[in-house]
């Protein structure tokens, strides 16, 4: 999921959660049966986790840009925590070019 | 909400505790019950009346035990468990209470009933008090709830008198 992904799942999960649990206990207190707003819970428990714990495509429409590989590689030689790496890398650049 | 396992347990978590307030809030609906129960227990017959060898009384009764506990049930209730006690004083005990029957009663519609019965436990008194004594039958019933806290009351029957004399 991207980040506006995780956003909206969580936010679903939570308002879904309430109503379902809110809904349970009405029934359940006006047709005074505690088996039936059991029931009406662990049902929408199981429908909200189908809806927002699965990674469905809703949840992907704004993906994360990363950067193409090519540019990625101009930018590697200049961060200095990585010079020692780039040392021996730098060396395999400097035969292929 | 990094993963699938992230998100599950999230919804698991505050499933649980949403359930947990649920089970609160049922639970408290219950004081907003004010039952209203009946009941009547009349000695049908004294079978005997003896001092044992350990020098205890002990008499066997038969009652006839009617009683109405259908409004002690609420939509968060389990059963109902209710005894029927003999309760009188003594000069070593201010207050005995010996249970002589109890049942549980798993629903509403069982809450209304007459039973004719000898008495389930024996009525064995702590000494030798029992000719003449003037006794309470004491009706206590306890609705245990599906979740949440019980209630307990209870009925007291006054007026019952055992024989002067061993039979």
């Amino acid at each position: 999921m991207d980040w506006q992904g995780q956003k909206l799942s969580e936010q679903l999960m939570q308002i879904m959660l309430v109503a379902v649990a809110v809904a349970a206990y009405v029934t359940g207190f006006m047709i005074e049966s505690f088996r039936i707003m059991m029931l009406i819970y662990a049902g929408g428990v199981v429908l909200i986790a189908l809806i927002t714990v699965q990674n469905w495509p809703l949840f992907n429409r704004h993906p994360l840009k990363w950067l193409e590989p090519s540019v990625a590689d101009e930018y590697s030689k200049e961060p200095p925590q990585q010079q020692a790496a780039a040392a021996s890398s730098g060396k395999k650049k400097s035969t292929k070019k | 909400m990094h993963s699938f396992g992230y998100r599950l347990n999230a919804l698991l978590t505050l499933g649980v505790t949403t359930l947990a307030l649920m089970c609160a809030m049922a639970s408290f609906s219950d004081n907003f019950n004010h039952p209203s129960p009946s009941a009547n227990v009349q000695v049908m017959n004294v079978n005997w009346f003896q001092k044992q060898s350990s020098g205890n009384d002990e008499v066997s009764l038969t009652l006839k035990i009617s009683a109405d506990l259908q409004s002690t049930f609420t939509w968060n209730t389990k059963q109902v468990f209710a005894f029927l006690a003999a309760e009188y004083e003594t000069p070593g005990n201010s207050l005995n209470q010996i249970s002589l029957w109890d049942s549980i009663i798993p629903s509403k519609e069982r809450a209304k009933f007459t039973i004719h019965t000898k008495n389930k436990y024996r009525l064995i008194d702590q000494g030798s008090n029992l000719r003449g004594k003037e006794f309470n039958l004491t009706l206590h019933w306890h609705v245990m709830p599906k979740t949440g806290k019980m209630f307990a009351d209870k009925i007291v029957m006054t007026g019952y008198r055992l024989p002067v004399d061993y039979r």
